[in-house]
């Protein structure tokens, strides 16, 4: 018996939904540019779910002993905002960007397995899809998005929210190991010809380490959620503390997870960083080198800090000292880079485009975040702000400030190349002050309630002085935070209707993927030049300069 | 290096994590939780030696079928491969009526920590080997029956990569479920 | 203006006693740190940003690759002020961390519940509730223990927070330097009522101590009033004592908060309502509408009943 149905190829670069075959041609996809779109658009959605949740919190929280949420209805929807912003957000856009860039950045037509590819990325729908279904389902996971146990056990979480929890981040996760596997085969395997891993574009090289961290975290995180799912429904003693398990050890396993996760989230976002800065600047990244080593540094360093989460445990003093140490170390290969960025725009000839204005706003917030981060390091104030709102703010600058950011950078900047059309500049300079202002006005005010005394995960909380006040401003900068996202959706919207043709290098940029048109057609090149350095577009456009002759280059001033 | 080898090296490796972590929880929990007496009591070592080693002479008969291949002997690669697929099956057989043996006394996932621990790591261990037969199964499946006029090199290598993983977790598993408490 | 700000700032990082004072130093020495950098990195931008505008530079500035010199610099220099710092730390930690040795005795014992603080003195043999009372200058070790889930004894003003984890015993030091009352909470999240498993610390005089910890000795005396003997009738009947305890009567267990002493207490429901008669009735008569979650049952009593009930417990002062 044959099987006669056939999936047309594809001849045009996006498929439009309403053509004969177009939903059939984007369910069945192995294209990586096409399954890192469908990633974006899955991750646009869940961001403007997961900022929902954000908004009934942020009501619930804005006047003392306020009465709109139930404690039930609160700490189910504090669960998911979290686990939906880190694992339904950010991942996503993260992986998202790095399957569409990835061959394109090393001119290669397609990943090392386009299959595997998609089914990653079916992976996480799903995952994602279920994880909701659990509104529906009996409740959705309401133990917060580390499911402390023995909390998360059977006896004190009756409803199936943390079952739900636990096999969709099982599904999102295994969706995730595979796209680490196909980052890395193919960044080893297909590269063009003269691209050493040296000269690998850094976002590039950030994304091929970061696969190795996903590659040893992520089956940690799946060894703990087997041993809580096997808890729950086989009645195992994991994590039964009144039956012999351990509560520690839930967080032992969660933890050298958690860790290296955060790092799995910011590390992309620090490609992008390198290579929106260099091109609006107009100038080289400021010490390549510096960069790449460092991001080395810190994902051997990422497993060896993961009991900084544990402090108030009460572990003792030597086990807390190793610990403030690590912790501290691994703040410097993460700040250093900060500085390599302020030195590429030093010297510059800086264009203020939406892109490289989240650039900067992610220099400046990605400090403050990182330098809070680096407090809880010392142990003694950890054990004043730790599971506060200080923490609060720490996490959400990082993510918001740093990660988030850095994520819009890297779509004003790559859009063009995605779509062929020029998102609207003056809508991005509305949604990039919006942004800045809602954002640093929600989440500023947080460090001073941390340090009042206001602890995390509370539904509401006593009429104390400056508590209501703090959190009414932090509302209300929220509401500004929402209104840009709006401005963004409508920038995406209107620019796919009435964009500007971008061509093929709308920003003068330097590596591969400019190369290709915009959108990129289905094969993505016909031919790769010999690749001699870093930046292969600028020797293309420099015969007389280029890179990988250094001795034509000015001598790096001391400035 | 053959991208289905460096797959396969990075799979292994990632796995390697999980099974880590499943591993030094049964040594906390075999230790803090006290029942190291408990494994010494109920498992039986000798017939779990016996299935090990089946395991074990499965990896050496999968090196033979690989030799084999490489030389070209389509009827000796198939027949060592068959006969891997067997001593897998009688590993899985053997770990079966271990389980089956000591639910029969009562020791279950559900009874204490060590059988929660115990259950859990032998049992992902055994799923994985079952993944394994799956695999070459199928392997020896498509070969036999003409699809495939040769077997890749880099899709056999790669089986038998993941084969010998297999193997050795369970020597490490062994070791530390059922040797450790005796040494 | 000025004075206000400086005045919030100084309540931010005032000490009441040793631990928390190490605590607010070592957070104010990084906090100079970290304002540093933050103006340092925020000055860059801005100052890179304006100064090397591409309006007021060529199309193609000179293409600079780096300066291995400055990058070991300003790697180095962060380095070296990380392990300044921490030294701080070692040296804090050390301090609030005095060791409890290996038999410790403890003077209090903690034990977290959902959602409710049981507290007991082994020394005096006292047990009471959510409010804790200790002398002031005193240095005392607290043990602290969870009966459900994994809780957090926090009370900022007086010390490190620490957890309080099924299985396991922590000890900390608890001192007041002045008399006062010190607010603190519940600091990891333990379900429903998280929120609302607030810590009262009333450091007083050693005398005021004394007369509060001979009050809680004393066996509450036998109800007058026909309504409290009433209400007291209906405690027992109504099987209140398979949670609570009320020494002087059968009710002994410690499923819930110890009563005998509830009068004295300045709030309920571990600070969620002032302890006032309206609100111990209010909690009576629907525990689900003023505290959701709360493992209390609704016994439904009626008024008569709310009304006996609570002057009996009024009386237990």
């Amino acid at each position: 018996m044959s099987f006669a149905f056939q999936i047309p190829e594809s001849i045009e670069p996006i498929p439009k939904l309403r053509s004969k075959n177009g939903l059939l041609q984007w369910i069945s996809t192995v294209d990586h540019k096409l399954i890192g779109i469908m990633y974006l658009w899955t991750s646009l959605i869940f961001l403007v779910i997961g900022f929902g949740e954000a908004m009934l919190m942020r009501i619930q929280l804005m006047r003392p002993e306020n009465t709109v949420l139930s404690p039930q209805a609160y700490n189910q929807i504090f669960t998911m905002h979290g686990t939906t912003m880190i694992f339904l957000v950010l991942t996503p856009i993260l992986i998202g960007f790095a399957t569409y860039l990835l061959p394109l950045m090393i001119g290669a037509n397609d990943m090392a397995y386009p299959r595997l590819n998609a089914f990653s990325f079916w992976m996480f729908f799903f995952g994602g899809l279920l994880l909701y279904l659990s509104f529906f389902a009996g409740g959705a996971p309401n133990v917060g998005w580390f499911s402390y146990a023995p909390l998360s056990e059977k006896f004190y979480s009756s409803s199936p929210g943390v079952n739900y929890w636990a096999i969709s981040i099982l599904l999102m996760g295994i969706g995730t190991i595979g796209s680490a596997l196909n980052f890395v085969v193919t960044t080893l395997t297909m590269r063009a010809e003269g691209l050493s891993l040296s000269k690998l574009p850094l976002f590039v090289w950030m994304v091929f380490v970061n696969g190795f961290l996903i590659l040893a975290a992520f089956p940690v995180l799946n060894a703990g959620l087997v041993m809580i799912l096997i808890d729950r429904l086989l009645n195992a003693h994991f994590f039964t503390t009144a039956t012999g398990g351990s509560a520690l050890m839930w967080q032992h396993v969660f933890w050298t997870f958690g860790h290296p996760e955060v790092y799995i989230l910011a590390l992309p976002a620090f490609g992008m960083i390198s290579e929106v800065i260099p091109v609006f600047s107009r100038k080289p990244i400021f010490g390549y080198e510096f960069v790449a080593a460092s991001t080395v540094a810190i994902a051997l360093l990422a497993f060896g800090v993961w009991a900084h989460h544990m402090f108030a445990v009460g572990l003792g003093t030597t086990f807390n000292a190793f610990f403030a140490a690590t912790s501290m170390l691994i703040a410097v290969p993460t700040g250093v880079k900060i500085f390599n960025w302020c030195a590429t725009m030093w010297g510059g000839s800086i264009m203020f485009k939406t892109s490289m204005l989240f650039a900067m706003a992610f220099l400046i917030d990605f400090t403050i975040g990182g330098l809070s981060g680096v407090g809880f390091a010392m142990v003694p104030i950890d054990w004043r702000l730790t599971d506060t709102y200080f923490v609060v703010a720490h996490i959400h600058y990082v993510f918001v400030g740093g990660a988030l950011s850095a994520a819009f950078a890297g779509f004003y900047y790559w859009f063009p190349k995605m779509s062929g059309k020029m998102l609207s500049e003056k809508l991005g300079k509305l949604q990039f002050w919006l942004f800045f202002i809602g954002f640093n006005c929600t989440f500023f005010v947080f460090h001073l309630l941390g340090l009042l005394g206001m602890p995390r995960r509370v539904f509401t909380y006593p009429n104390l002085p400056y508590w209501g006040s703090l959190n009414m401003f932090s509302t209300i900068g929220a509401m500004v935070l929402g209104l840009s996202f709006v401005v963004l959706i409508w920038n995406i919207f209107y620019t796919i209707k009435h964009g500007e043709p971008a061509g093929n290098n709308p920003w003068n940029a330097w590596t591969l993927e400019w190369l290709s048109a915009s959108p990129p057609k289905p094969k993505n090149f016909e031919k790769v030049p010999l690749i001699r350095s870093r930046r292969p577009l600028w020797d293309l456009n420099h015969p007389d300069n280029p890179d990988w002759k250094p001795e034509l280059k000015p001598e790096a001033s001391d400035e | 290096m053959n991208k289905n080898k460096i797959l396969m090296f990075l799979f292994i490796g990632s796995e390697a994590f999980f099974f880590i972590a499943l591993i030094i929880s049964y040594v906390y929990y075999s230790r803090v939780g006290g029942s190291l007496s408990a494994s010494a009591k109920y498992l039986d070592y000798k017939k779990t030696s016996i299935f090990t080693l089946f395991l074990i002479l499965s990896s050496l008969s999968i090196e033979l079928s690989g030799r084999s291949l490489k030389k070209g002997n389509r009827k000796l690669m198939l027949g060592w491969l068959l006969t891997t697929i067997l001593f897998g099956a009688v590993f899985l057989f053997g770990q079966g009526s271990e389980y089956a043996r000591l639910i029969s006394l009562n020791v279950t996932i559900s009874k204490n920590v060590f059988g929660s621990a115990f259950f859990t790591l032998t049992g992902f261990h055994g799923l994985h080997v079952f993944i394994g037969l799956v695999v070459l199964s199928l392997m020896a499946g498509l070969f036999y029956s003409g699809k495939f006029k040769k077997i890749e090199a880099g899709f056999f290598e790669s089986a038998s990569l993941y084969w010998h993983f297999v193997d050795a977790v369970w020597i490490v598993v062994f070791s530390v479920i059922y040797l450790g408490p005796i040494l | 203006m000025f004075n206000a700000v400086s005045h919030f700032f100084s309540q931010l990082f005032a000490s009441y006693s040793p631990e928390a004072y190490e605590i607010n130093n070592l957070f104010l020495d990084y906090l100079v740190l970290a304002g540093i950098i933050v103006a340092l990195v925020t000055g860059l931008v801005i100052v890179g940003a304006i100064r090397f505008r591409s309006k007021k530079r060529p199309e193609e500035p000179p293409q600079i690759f780096g300066n291995k010199k400055l990058e070991i610099t300003w790697t180095l220099i962060p380095f070296l002020i990380l392990v300044f710092f921490f030294v701080l730390t070692l040296r804090a930690m050390i301090e609030i961390n005095t060791p409890v040795g290996n038999d410790p005795k403890p003077d209090i014992i903690i034990i977290a519940h959902q959602w409710w603080w049981d507290m007991r003195y082994p020394g005096y043999k006292i047990i009471t509730a959510n409010e804790l009372h200790i002398p002031v200058g005193k240095k005392l070790l607290m043990a602290v223990k969870s009966a459900d889930v994994i809780h957090d004894w926090w009370v900022p003003d007086l010390g490190r927070k620490i957890d309080a984890i099924p299985g396991r015993t922590n000890y900390t030091w608890i001192e007041a330097d002045s008399a006062g009352t010190y607010l603190g909470t519940c600091a990891e999240f333990c379900g429903a009522e998280h929120a609302w498993m607030r810590i009262k610390v009333i450091a007083q005089t050693p005398y005021e101590f004394n007369q509060w910890v001979n009050n809680q000795k004393q066996i509450p005396s036998q109800p007058n009033d026909s309504t409290a003997i009433l209400g007291q009738m209906l405690f027992q009947k109504e099987t209140c004592g398979d949670c609570h305890a009320i020494a002087g009567t059968p009710a002994n267990a410690h499923v819930g908060p110890d009563l005998t002493h509830i009068a004295s207490r300045t709030t309920i429901l571990s600070g969620r309502l002032t302890n006032t008669r309206e609100n111990l009735m209010s909690w009576l008569a629907n525990p689900q509408k003023v505290k959701p979650g709360a493992h209390m049952p609704d016994f439904r009593f009626n008024k008569n009943q709310l009304n006996e009930l609570v002057t009996y417990l009024e009386g237990l002062k």
